[in-house]
């Protein structure tokens, strides 16, 4: 049982708030067309298929249908651990633009999230870029402080600024200048199988409140049932391991710098704080100390955690409203007595917000991509058809297809298709999806600097892997990454 | 007076020289044009990416800026290698992952081929069985192997604990102590078909009667194998040995799809490092310094490789 004390609770609302407004701070004047102040799972009910909107003639402003080019473009594309139904959409997004746009030459290239980073890096130092991409959050800031990027803001696609969610916004801008549009943005959400809970003696309908709960729960988990507690993921060069770390990093009070903070200035390094070294503490104790995680958690990434999962084998995770529909696929696709053991995982399956820090603070990082036009001088043939990558980006960032293209892992980029019949759709759907619509204002991007994909996807990793291996030590590893963070800042070689 | 007729004399001699040189590359002219398209080529796919990874192994990369920010840095990039931690500790696991690979991949190989060698029921199928690892795709193979070695549910760990030979399933591929001998064994089991072949194209060579004639003499199996087998197999054994040394040494599809070089880079090697540090990093500069060092051992090794072919053909010649 979780006691609430006045203190406590007038902390985690200044916390919360200080994130919201962090969050939704707009970066210009302009009424958003959707109460972000308002924001909760009954609102957007209220607000979803309140609108109707025309995707074809909205673009045919931007760029007229009867337009004819060639546009090449690269997008962070579905992957194993997606839901069969997000392909379905992605199949749909083309064939559309194809229809609406006869007469433009498409050639897209779909790449999963691990792979866009490098093979773009790639083509880039060649001159071979696409024209257009979509990239992982991430991105924006490392591609746009090099130069790669065309200035492109909302505007130039006949949308607002206000729009689009303003911390989605900050990851796309550099140094004052927009270099991209968001498409989707989401947060995770914590997921439990009640029956696991039931049997190790917990109570099934409660999520563990605090990380130290986590720590502890599974734990239990482990001791009374022999399986994994919570599923931890430490694998180097996969997003799925700084989405679920940083949380728990920022729920004790830790960072890399002070992204956590309404203005971050990303000046301090805070890997080496007490906090930080606390969080990191507690995926020691879960792996080390306790064995009460997937052993394989240091080669794992989440796709392999839903299998696990689904066996019944895990007790907790991080994840998407996805892995639910992900579970659904999966259970199909099982045989004989496995189909009935899924089936009861499934029908066991909970989602909750993600647990505090021990001072309230609650946080979740704020996810989601970006699409983005690049310069000539960089791309293939050293011409960009501006008015082709603007159709694709307009029908992509549209109320309806951000919609349809996070219909289960995301959120629209675009709030306006918040508004669409499709959410309204989608939230009778999409089970759980009010839960992690919920963890939105508790989103926080990651830092807006061009070395933030090493920092995430390298050096975070990279101490965890120190500490939970034995390598270092928990003091050691986080000074290490501290050390790597501040020389990686100051350009060293 | 004698200088001056030395140097004259000199001359002549070059002049000489220089116009048999001449003569004979006219007398070739054919052959040149014939072999110049395949020249060209390399030039531009080989020896240009080989220019400027030495050019960009003397520059400061910073990752955020673009490569032709670049700054000189002299031989900084390589006093910051051959001062790091990490670079001993990646050439330890090089020399582990090298030397063990290709020892154990020749032994095996040897084994298995001297047993094909010999006649009996079934031998062509078993040849095209020990085949199959080598053919295999890599990539698909390092999968399976992943899932074979999970740390969870892995095949290897569900039979242990079937068997009740252990109570949970042994840690192979997320511990920094058995990780490396885990991807060795992999490794191997890849390999030793190559060494196989190699060995037997090799022990087909030699001739009968010498085998019998030793036999004849009174030489026992071990002494024909010793004294008139493995002489015969010495060139063809250097050149598999070096062979599956330069295949070692640029070894990337099976360390950095079943590990990435994890956990805590204990199974990184050189070209897995050089891979992260250039396109994870984008530390251009570094990553050419080692490209350049990587690239003098494999010349070494390129240079044994082809002394013993001509060894080969400089007695193939005499014989």
């Amino acid at each position: 049982m979780t006691r609430i004390t006045l203190g406590g609770a007038v902390l985690r609302g200044a916390v919360s708030t200080a994130l919201t407004a962090s969050l939704m701070a707009a970066p210009a004047l302009g009424a958003p067309p959707v109460d972000l102040s308002k924001w909760s799972p009954e609102y957007v009910r209220s607000i979803a298929g309140t609108q109707e909107f025309d995707t074809a003639a909205d673009c045919g402003k931007v760029t007229p249908l009867d337009y004819k080019g060639r546009l090449t473009f690269w997008y962070q594309g579905v992957f194993e651990g997606d839901p069969d139904l997000l392909r379905q959409y992605y199949k749909d997004f083309f064939e559309t633009f194809r229809k609406t746009y006869p007469n433009i030459q498409l050639e897209e290239q779909a790449l999963t999230y691990n792979d866009l980073l490098d093979k773009f890096r790639t083509a880039l130092l060649g001159n071979a870029a696409p024209m257009a991409v979509r990239l992982q959050i991430l991105g924006g800031t490392e591609f746009a402080s090099k130069g790669y990027l065309q200035p492109l803001k909302p505007e130039d696609v006949g949308y607002s600024t206000e729009d689009f969610w303003p911390g989605a916004m900050k990851a796309v801008t550099w140094d004052g200048v927009t270099y991209g549009i968001p498409t989707n943005n989401e947060t995770m959400a914590f997921i439990w199988n009640a029956d696991i809970f039931k049997r190790a003696g917990l109570d099934p309908d409660k999520a563990p409140a605090t990380w130290d709960d986590v720590v502890k729960y599974s734990k239990q988990i482990h001791d009374k049932l022999g399986i994994a507690g919570y599923g931890l993921v430490a694998r180097k060069n996969a997003g799925n391991t700084p989405y679920r770390f940083m949380p728990q990093l920022w729920a004790y009070g830790g960072g890399v710098f002070d992204e956590t903070a309404a203005s971050p200035t990303y000046k301090q390094i805070e890997l080496d704080s007490q906090q930080s070294k606390a969080a990191l503490q507690a995926s020691y104790d879960m792996y080390v100390r306790d064995k009460s995680v997937p052993v394989s958690a240091l080669t794992n990434q989440q796709a392999d955690n839903q299998p696990l999962f689904l066996a019944g084998q895990l007790g907790m995770m991080i994840s998407h409203p996805s892995d639910y529909n992900v579970m659904l696929d999966l259970q199909k696709k099982a045989t004989g007595t496995d189909k009935d053991k899924a089936q009861t995982v499934i029908d066991n399956m909970r989602y909750g917000l993600i647990p505090t820090g021990p001072d309230g603070k609650r946080a979740v990082v704020f996810g989601g991509s970006n699409i983005h036009i690049l310069k000539p001088e960089y791309v293939e043939g050293g011409k960009v058809d501006e008015p082709a990558a603007k159709a694709i980006i307009c029908m992509w960032t549209s109320p309806e297809w951000s919609l349809k293209m996070a219909y289960a892992g995301s959120n629209p980029g675009n709030l306006n298709g918040f508004k669409t019949k499709w959410m309204k759709e989608r939230l009778d759907n999409i089970k759980f999806l009010d839960v992690t619509t919920s963890m939105l204002p508790y989103g926080i991007p990651f830092p807006a600097l061009p070395q933030s994909p090493e920092i995430m996807n390298i050096i975070i990793p990279d101490m965890l892997q120190n500490a939970l291996t034995g390598a270092m030590t928990v003091d050691q590893a986080a000074d290490d990454a501290a050390k790597k963070v501040k020389d990686l800042m100051g350009g060293g070689l | 007076m004698t200088i001056v007729t030395g140097k004259a004399e000199a001359r002549r001699r070059l002049r000489s020289a220089r116009s048999g040189v001449l003569r004979k590359v006219w007398k070739h002219r054919a052959d040149y044009a014939y072999v110049l398209p395949a020249i060209a080529v390399m030039l531009i796919v080989i020896a240009y990416p080989i220019y400027y990874t030495i050019e960009l192994s003397f520059f400061n990369t910073p990752p955020g800026l673009q490569l032709r920010d670049k700054t000189f840095v002299g031989i900084d990039n390589y006093t910051a290698i051959l001062t790091s931690q990490v670079f001993w500790r990646v050439t330890l696991n090089t020399m582990i992952w090298t030397v063990a690979s290709t020892f154990i991949s020749f032994v095996l190989g040897f084994a298995a081929a001297l047993a094909l060698h010999r006649d009996f029921i079934g031998r062509g199928i078993l040849r095209a069985i020990l085949i199959i690892p080598w053919v295999i795709s890599a990539v698909a193979a390092s999968y399976i192997w992943k899932w074979i070695y999970h740390s969870d549910f892995g095949v290897i760990g569900a039979v242990l604990v079937g068997l009740g030979l252990a109570d949970r399933p042994p840690n192979f591929i997320d511990s920094v102590s058995t990780v490396l001998p885990s991807l060795i064994v992999v490794n191997i089991w890849r390999e030793f078909p190559f060494a196989m072949i190699m060995m037997m194209a090799g022990l087909q060579t030699i001739p009968d009667q010498l085998l019998r004639a030793a036999k004849v003499d009174g030489a026992n199996a071990w002494q024909r194998f010793w004294h008139v087998t493995f002489p015969h197999l010495r060139n063809v054994s250097t050149v598999t040995i070096l062979l599956l040394a330069v295949a070692n040494f640029n070894s990337f599809i099976i360390p950095w799809i079943m590990t990435g070089g994890g956990p805590s880079n204990a199974s990184h090697i050189w070209i897995t490092h050089i891979y992260e540090l250039a396109f994870g990093r984008q530390r251009w500069g570094v990553a050419s310094a080692y490209s350049v060092l990587l690239f003098l051992i494999l010349m070494t090794l390129g240079y044994f490789y082809v002394r013993a072919l001509s060894g080969n053909e400089r007695k193939d010649g005499s014989a």
